[in-house]
């Protein structure tokens, strides 16, 4: 049952979602893997949706070239960790937001547990080996697992679920190098934004989610483009699932 | 034969991002990539680690499925395929 506090803050969008959305949306649990470009957007995004519980995985601390995208810092967070910097920062959206701040990177070891308890997986890497294992994580853990990536003016969004869909690696079976690539905030932030309405789309139970599909987001040109995504019959993760989530 | 090529992320920079090509019958990715680098200027460094040698990270889409999983260059193209080039984001 929504409080009247909530009834008031959720007005605009109660219409979209309903009251039972909305109350899906504040016992949600996710969990945000990177708290860079992508996942200050996506973490500002679901905060703001009313979603219950961040858990916000970074292991990095802020640099000043991170100021142009990573919406969540200011100049005087420079030298802190990205995780608690964005925790404070997200503080107070929603009076029934809990914030879960972790500064460790992603590993093999962790990787279940962080996953663990969180309805969803966004995805605001900035490298394929942590998004590999994020995937195979959700996927253990029957969860969705929201891919986003970006370079430039360009990135792409895909939604994976274990017995649906192909698997990221279906998607990108050889990752591009590893290494600082042209961003710019808008980017990071449309791509965001995008992941956190797959999310909200999700929990709500509303919508077509891009399962079996990615979209190809071009700022630069001015448009954005949703391909099929095949599996790979032999992939040695999910054996080239695909077509379900169509 | 003509087939469709969609051009995704940088490779716009250097080519149309819908084009239509015509290539002889029993054409392959191969010739298909041969015939659009030489067609615009820059697009083999986008696609090649070095002369006929494709970056593994590109990825060749044959009617949405990825050639790594069917013959990679050597793949067959047939009268009316879709092929997009998408070399994938990888920053966050």
């Amino acid at each position: 049952m929504l409080t009247d506090g909530a009834k008031e803050q959720y007005r605009r969008q109660l219409a979209l979602i309903g009251e039972a959305g909305q109350e899906r949306l504040l016992r949600a649990s996710v969990l945000v893997a990177g708290a860079g470009g992508l996942g200050t957007a996506i973490a500002l995004q679901c905060a703001f949706a009313g979603i219950g519980r961040i858990r916000i995985v970074d292991g990095d601390v802020i640099e000043r070239t991170n100021l142009n995208r990573q919406i969540l810092y200011r100049e005087g967070d420079i030298g802190r960790y990205k995780a608690d910097a964005a925790a404070l920062r997200l503080e107070g959206i929603h009076p029934d937001l809990r914030v879960e701040a972790v500064h460790t990177g992603i590993t093999e070891k962790n990787v279940d547990a962080f996953v663990q308890g969180c309805d969803i997986v966004l995805d605001g890497m900035d490298n394929y080996p942590a998004r590999y294992l994020l995937d195979a994580a959700a996927r253990a853990a029957r969860v969705p697992f929201v891919h986003g990536a970006v370079h430039g003016f360009y990135g792409q969004v895909s939604t994976f679920i274990a017995g649906i869909t192909p698997c990221l690696r279906c998607l990108v079976p050889y990752p591009p190098p590893d290494g600082a690539v042209p961003i710019l905030g808008v980017t990071a932030g449309a791509i965001g934004c995008i992941q956190a309405t797959e999310a909200i789309k999700y929990l709500v139970g509303t919508g077509s989610l891009l399962t079996s599909r990615v979209l190809l987001w071009d700022g630069l040109g001015g448009d954005a483009v949703v391909e099929a995504v095949e599996g790979n019959p032999g992939c040695p993760v999910c054996g080239g699932t695909a077509g379900a989530g169509r | 034969m003509k087939v469709t090529v969609k051009a995704f992320a940088i490779l716009r920079e250097h080519m149309d991002r819908v084009t239509t090509v015509t290539l002889a019958s029993g054409a392959n990715v191969r010739d298909l990539l041969d015939l659009l680098t030489a067609r615009h200027a820059g697009l083999a460094g986008e696609l090649f680690t070095a002369p006929g040698v494709l970056k593994e990270y590109v990825n060749i889409l044959k009617n949405g499925r990825n050639i790594h999983f069917i013959a990679g260059m050597d793949t067959k193209l047939e009268d009316g395929d879709v092929i997009a080039l998408f070399p994938p984001a990888g920053g966050g």
